[in-house]
């Protein structure tokens, strides 16, 4: 009995981490796929040779999504870090984190639909500035939320002692907050970087369908029914994820735990 | 110098969270009251009384409930079963690797997996299919665009199963909870006892703010109900949507009517987060 519990573990555990990943690869690898064959009739690189020699537009998505998930991880990371430490020792920091929270909780879509008007207003619709700046809208409070619980009595005595020793606010911040927040700071900074990568309802509400990152050129491929093209714009997805939650793992965890 | 970054660091909060959302809501306001809009002609409580005639948007809320709910309850109870018996193998290895790879699914790709896995031509209907399980693609069950969104549950299980799994593990781990068992064990409670009196309620109380916050997710969920759903009943996201973004511009008021309540829910169930967490600043 403890055997098949133990079989059917292990089974469960494939099926939901493994063969999902498997299908959208062997789709991406397909050509024709007709009911009742399991397998495609026959596999053919062909789609990811398109992406590499820019025979299709995926790949201008693939480097747009990148350049979007980067800008947004950065300056997300970085200025939510300095105002997470103002919200932490302020007076008000209840409330302030509060407010942090509302943009990070709402649906993104629905967040896009009612500031739509004022995109338009500042001609930020349809922009790839006005998409980043949309996306910053959500990147921001996750990092707010995200460093709440570094800033505590001992940080902020770490801080002082330097501080007391002569030491400038800016010699605090690089010798000391940095170097004790540079686990956190990775960390905030991947998972930024996924909110953005896997933003798909600000992105077609602000972008206008103009700013095709990959989330958009999946959907779009699935309205055209072409399945072949939209797992291969899934695997490119799931990939960097992939890599970033094995980094995060085996390095980041590792340090900090 | 240190009052300037403050003084910076609130203007950047400003500027990025609390104005962006307090306009947005200002004009979804607005514009449900009918004072500003293209074909709007002034103040009037005409298009929340008409909201609130109309069944729809009552039943799109109810639906999203109903889809959250049983999605977390599936999610949660599964999560919370496996971390308990198969905690030494999810705590280090293969699996402890392994488990986190749904978690690099953006809903888009989830959808998009599970139509083709669940449709009455995806590989599960083949896999039937092959073994004379059913013999015609008509005889295979609706389990994508169904009337019980059975599609849309299965996807959101899948997206926050491996995240709860995640959770509860580090909660035995962190929490020590394997002592609070042995001490219940050695004053003689059995195995059952000390799942379903010690393990579930400490698990349960401790992961409460992200139960929530994960309810708060699915319920605004756009890309799987989208994708996987049915044009009725329709969820609050994809209600919204269609009013705001489809061809008649007399839904448009009613649309702003629908984020106006949606926004009122979540602030709501934010406050209940907040309580919840007894937020970790130190004074």
């Amino acid at each position: 009995m403890r055997i098949k519990f133990s079989l059917l573990f292990h089974a469960f555990m494939i099926v939901i981490c493994i063969i999902p990943i498997l299908i959208l690869f062997a789709l991406s690898f397909s050509k024709n796929w007709a009911f009742p064959a399991i397998l495609a009739d026959h596999f053919s690189p062909i789609a990811w040779q398109d992406l590499f020699s820019g025979g299709n537009d995926i790949r201008h998505s693939l480097l747009l999504s990148l350049l979007i998930a980067l800008i947004v991880a950065c300056t997300a990371t970085t200025i939510g870090f300095f105002i997470s430490k103002t919200i932490a020792y302020h007076n008000f920091r209840r409330q302030l984190l509060f407010l942090a929270y509302l943009p990070f909780v709402l649906s993104p879509v629905i967040l896009a639909l009612c500031l739509k008007f004022y995109f338009i207003k500042l001609s930020l619709a349809g922009t790839v500035s006005g998409v980043m700046i949309a996306q910053l809208i959500v990147a921001i409070p996750y990092s707010i939320i995200f460093f709440s619980g570094f800033w505590n009595q001992r940080v902020k005595a770490f801080a002082d002692i330097v501080n007391t020793l002569g030491g400038t606010n800016m010699l605090a911040l690089t010798k000391v907050l940095i170097p004790l927040a540079k686990p956190l700071l990775l960390i905030c900074f991947f998972q930024c970087f996924l909110i953005s990568w896997f933003e798909y309802g600000l992105t077609s509400v602000i972008g206008y369908g103009k700013i095709q990152t990959l989330p958009i050129k999946v959907y779009q491929f699935l309205i055209e029914a072409n399945i072949f093209y939209a797992a291969l714009s899934c695997c490119l997805l799931i990939m960097p994820p992939v890599l970033l939650l094995w980094i995060n793992k085996s390095i980041f965890l590792k340090r900090l735990y | 110098m240190k009052n300037n970054t403050n003084i910076l660091s609130l203007a950047l909060l400003f500027i990025f969270a609390i104005i962006p959302v307090m306009a947005g809501l200002g004009y979804a306001l607005l514009y449900s009251f009918g004072v500003v809009g293209a074909l709007n002609q002034g103040f009037t409580w005409q298009y929340w009384r008409e909201a609130f005639a109309d069944n729809s948007i009552c039943i799109s809320f109810l639906y999203s409930t109903s889809i959250a709910v049983v999605a977390l309850l599936l999610s949660v109870t599964t999560a919370l079963l496996v971390s308990l018996r198969y905690y030494q193998p999810l705590k280090k290895g293969f699996y402890s690797y392994l488990i986190n790879l749904p978690l690099a699914f953006p809903p888009i790709v989830a959808a998009f997996f599970f139509f083709q896995f669940l449709s009455k031509g995806g590989v599960v209907s083949r896999v039937a299919y092959q073994t004379s399980i059913i013999h015609a693609v008509h005889q295979f069950p609706d389990l994508t665009n169904d009337t019980y969104s059975i599609g849309i549950i299965l996807t959101h299980w899948f997206l926050s199963f491996p995240f709860f799994l995640l959770l509860y593990t580090g909660l035995i781990k962190t929490q020590r909870l394997n002592l609070f068992f042995q001490l219940a064990e050695s004053l003689g409670a059995s195995k059952r006892q000390i799942i379903f009196r010690v393990a579930i309620p400490i698990l349960i109380q401790k992961s409460l703010p992200n139960i929530l916050l994960y309810f708060i997710f699915i319920f605004g969920a756009y890309e799987i109900p989208v994708l996987l759903g049915r044009s009725y009943p329709e969820s609050v996201s994809v209600l919204a949507v269609r009013k705001l973004q489809k061809f008649n511009m007399l839904d448009i008021p009613q649309g702003y009517v629908v984020t106006v309540i949606y926004t009122v829910f979540v602030l709501f169930f934010i406050l209940i987060i907040l309580k919840q967490k007894k937020l970790a600043y130190a004074h």
